[in-house]
């Protein structure tokens, strides 16, 4: 057998095992923990908008 | 901590869907999809009731529970959100809700749901705060622009009321004490009406 035909079963081997590998890792996240991106929101909360939307309740909301 | 809740007063909603109408305005709801909907006890029947229906932003919510992807979030104000770039459509939510909250807006070949979509209480989601791509998955974060839902300021008759539960209850408590009584749409004898 020549070189380049060598080199080419090589190759054939190695793609064909690489392909067979599986990975034994598992990807484990704890469950009912959010995976998605942080909303910007989140950060805005606290007693001023709080306050804010309560204003607005009694702004709108109430009987008139 | 104020913990945002809904609620509509049976005796005073009218059926008029100005909550459904300002919903799907505000947010662009596509077609096939009502965030909120008006549900009548009894039609016809003289002594009716209406009652507006929508995600009920649940303190325990199930469909966070059974979200195989964790696509659910709740602010610290109580409202409960997801991220459509996570949701699979899977439909596991719309089966656990009670309250019939989560839709789906494509109805395709071979039963692909599309992304889930539901009542944001109009604070939007994980995006920028009323940025284009916000607002094309989740419709207007009126809570950022410190506003509360439209369906509830836009209801004529201030069935629907959306804010602090605290405030929420009070005003309803004080309306039941007004009428004398308790509403009688709900209670023991509507749900176990006897035999005869």
């Amino acid at each position: 057998m020549n070189t380049k035909g060598l080199t080419a079963v090589v190759f054939v081997v190695a793609a064909g095992l690489s392909g067979c590998y599986e990975s034994a890792d598992v990807t484990v996240h704890k469950q009912g923990k959010y995976m998605g991106q942080k909303d910007p929101l989140l950060s805005q909360q606290g007693a001023a908008r709080d306050e804010s939307l309560k204003k607005r309740f009694q702004l709108v909301q109430l009987d008139r | 901590m104020a913990r945002m809740k809904f609620l509509c007063d049976a005796e005073r909603c009218i059926e008029c869907n100005a909550c459904v109408t300002a919903c799907k305005n505000e947010h662009e709801v596509p077609w096939g999809v009502n965030r909120r909907r008006v549900v009548v006890l009894d039609d016809g029947v003289p002594g009716e009731k209406s009652i507006s229906v929508a995600c009920m932003h649940c303190t325990d919510a199930p469909c966070a529970a059974v979200c195989p992807v964790d696509c659910f979030y709740t602010t610290d104000d109580g409202i409960v959100l997801h991220d459509k770039d996570l949701c699979i459509g899977c439909g596991y939510c719309f089966y656990a809700c009670p309250f019939g909250a989560p839709q789906y807006p494509q109805k395709e070949a071979f039963g692909v749901r599309g992304k889930m979509d539901k009542c944001t209480f109009c604070a939007g989601g994980p995006p920028a705060d009323n940025s284009d791509a916000e607002y094309k998955k989740y419709g207007r974060n009126r809570i950022a622009e410190g506003k509360l839902p439209l369906c509830a300021e836009f209801c004529s008759t201030k069935a629907l009321l959306g804010g602090d539960g605290g405030m929420v209850a009070d005003i309803y408590r004080k309306r039941v004490l007004k009428r004398g009584g308790r509403p009688q749409t709900w209670g023991w004898e509507t749900a176990y009406k006897a035999a005869s």
